[in-house]
């Protein structure tokens, strides 16, 4: 009897199949959008949480414990140059790089503005670190080490300041006696990154000249290291602050509370996609399979009345309903997989909304990526969403009373 | 006097069958009190006016509806003390119903159709194949089989109704209007084919009909009149 139940769901799915073929392509659309959305949703959220560790944050940050209260020079870390050599033999250690760091006022002639100066060894830091601000350059070049007071700034400073590549400027800070200090330097290059706060906030020297004005030798106030996997950072950071007690040793979820956030709510945020888009499908469905037991009162009488009993009404209302869905959703899994295989290669540009973007700190170039558990929660999300749409027609159709349904004899 | 057990037992038989719709607000009496015998073989036809209560008394005997009073026997099974799925088993395998129009399942061809009620029965799918085939040839749908219904004409359609209500070996046919949108031709046929299987098979048919040519076949015809028996008359009727 299954067999027949079955097959009589099937044929009255192509009963209308003008009707059919919309819900068809309603729960396509639905799985692809599910699939698509989600995607590049994932996509948005790991190229932010990316493109911020890459950019600042580093997986695991070791500082002097005092440093961050009031940006002292005096706390450089304490034989910092070991530390780094020991730090890259270590197996868990990817990428090392130590720079230091000042807070200061930068001047032009037009305008001033509060930024982080960081000192870097743009010339022998091969590190991520360097790596990723170096990708972002849209004019000039990288200090270099021979050229004395040469300054990396971002485009929002230098229209803030109305600088431009090698203009001069001065950058006001407090050195390791306490006193103020200041230097002049020279715009060898300007970067745009995907995140405008950044490019105001943050200017980059070579670090001999930063550490020269600072008044101090090799100082190191920051060493940043990166791993092979984002999850391992906190394991990492629990052990280098065993081993450096006296040191401040914080993994990037302590640095970055909001990447920390993003990062933890990333499923729910994927899954809250998944759901909107879900119930769009379930009110589709119910309205289509409502429609088809409704227009169907007169044969669904008769059938009741010739003994066709509620069990198997209603597995055949819900069939209907589970072979359409079984039809549009494959093909939306396919459709959405393809989309995100091709939009993860070549990325979509949103440069259109740069502003807004970069504004929150987003990239404007978004790669989809999806990964297979996702697929397989949507095809489940989907399922049961036409399960549950097919419950009230379902339910609908077994109210019916037969000698009602059938308008009774005469 | 038919008993209530052995072979003699009554087809359909009711007791003081009484309906009252709106029992609390105003009152409509369906029926009143009707006491009807149908035995094996019969080929009764239900007559009489609108409102007259021939679409209740079928309703009950068909286990669509429930009286108010009195009782209802098929088979000796008094019905109106079935449960909602017991009711729907026993009109599964004790009653063919054959309607006036909506009686097939459009997607389903002549032989799906008629398959599908014996299927239900749980009977196995060869059996239900062969069955469907002799029935169909036997109400002369042998080179239709594989047609939809809205490929056959109304008449074909009520054919294979017939055949339908029969595969379920049913102790009797009800047949509302069967005829009410058929020609005189189709209606000529169709009336010969069931007369054929009432003779031949001694198959019960209870015709609910406002058609005098069904009338006309009829060898019983009970008239009701304000929800009351108002004349049964027996009668011999040229079968050809």
């Amino acid at each position: 009897m299954l067999k027949y139940i079955l097959k009589l769901g099937w044929k009255n799915v192509w009963r209308n199949p003008t009707r059919s073929g919309v819900v068809i392509i309603t729960v396509l659309l639905g799985t692809w959008a599910g699939i698509f959305a989600t995607g590049f949703f994932n996509g948005m959220l790991n190229d932010y949480i990316k493109g911020q560790i890459n950019l600042t944050v580093g997986h695991v940050q070791i500082m002097y414990p005092e440093f961050e209260d009031l940006y002292n020079p005096n706390y450089a870390i304490p034989n910092a140059e070991n530390l780094i050599r020991t730090l890259q033999v270590n197996p868990d250690v990817d990428e090392v790089s130590g720079k230091s760091v000042a807070t200061g006022l930068a001047q032009s002639a037009r305008n001033s503005f509060g930024v982080t100066i960081w000192g870097m060894d743009i010339e022998n830091d091969t590190s991520v670190s360097v790596r990723s601000i170096k990708g972002y350059l849209e004019e000039g070049d990288f200090p270099e080490a021979e050229n004395r007071n040469q300054i990396l700034i971002g485009d929002d400073l230098a229209e803030r300041l109305g600088l431009e590549l090698r203009s001069r400027m001065v950058l006001s800070f407090q050195d390791v006696s306490g006193d103020l200090t200041a230097g002049a330097f020279r715009v060898a290059g300007i970067f745009d990154s995907f995140d405008s706060r950044f490019d105001e906030n943050f200017v980059v020297v070579n670090k001999a000249d930063l550490n020269r004005i600072l008044g101090g030798k090799n100082l190191t106030h920051n060493i940043r290291i990166d791993t092979d996997d984002l999850m391992t950072a906190g394991v990492l950071a629990e052990q280098l602050q065993d081993s450096n007690p006296d040191l401040e040793v914080k993994s990037w979820r302590e640095i970055a509370p909001d990447l920390r956030y993003v990062f933890d709510m990333q499923d729910l945020s994927l899954y809250l996609v998944m759901i909107i888009i879900i119930i769009g499908l379930i009110f589709s469905i119910i309205n289509t399979m409502l429609m088809a037991v409704m227009e169907r009162t007169r044969e669904l009488g008769m059938l009741r009345a010739i003994g066709m009993n509620k069990s198997r009404t209603f597995s055949m209302v819900m069939l209907e309903t589970v072979f359409l869905t079984l039809v549009g959703s494959p093909v939306g899994l396919l459709l959405g997989w393809l989309t995100i295989t091709y939009f993860g290669a070549s990325g979509i540009d949103l440069s259109a909304f740069s502003e807004g973007l970069e504004g929150w700190g987003f990239t404007t170039m978004i790669y989809p990526s999806l990964a297979l558990k996702y697929y397989l929660n949507i095809v489940l999300f989907v399922a049961v969403a036409a399960l549950i749409s097919a419950l009230y027609p379902a339910w609908r159709a077994l109210q019916l009373r037969p000698v009602e349904a059938i308008r009774k004899f005469n | 006097m038919p008993t209530q057990n052995g072979n003699n037992m009554s087809v359909i038989r009711t007791e003081g069958l009484t309906k009252v719709y709106n029992p609390d607000q105003v009152p409509v009496h369906a029926l009143n009190g009707v006491d009807l015998t149908i035995e094996k073989g019969e080929f009764t036809a239900i007559v009489g006016p609108s409102g007259s209560g021939k679409t209740t008394l079928l309703n009950i005997i068909g286990g669509l509806d429930e009286p108010t009073g009195g009782k209802a026997f098929i088979r000796g099974t008094d019905i109106s003390t079935l449960s909602d799925r017991e009711l729907i088993n026993f009109r599964l395998n004790h009653i063919g119903f054959v309607f006036q129009s909506f009686n097939l399942i459009p997607v389903l061809t002549a032989l799906e159709n008629v398959s599908f009620i014996m299927q239900m029965q749980g009977r196995p799918a060869k059996e239900c194949r062969e069955k469907s085939i002799e029935l169909l040839e036997e109400v002369g749908l042998k080179d239709k089989i594989n047609k939809r219904p809205s490929e056959l004409s109304g008449g074909q359609q009520q054919r294979v109704a017939v055949a339908r209500a029969l595969a379920s070996k049913p102790d009797f046919v009800l047949a509302d209007e069967p005829t009410a949108n058929l020609d005189s031709v189709s209606t000529a046929e169709l009336l010969d084919m069931m007369a054929e299987l009432n003779e031949v098979e001694d198959m019960t048919f209870i015709f609910s009909t406002h058609d005098q040519r069904v009338i006309d076949r009829a060898r019983r015809v009970i008239t009701l009149v304000d929800g009351k028996i108002d004349s049964d008359e027996e009668r011999t009727v040229d079968s050809g």
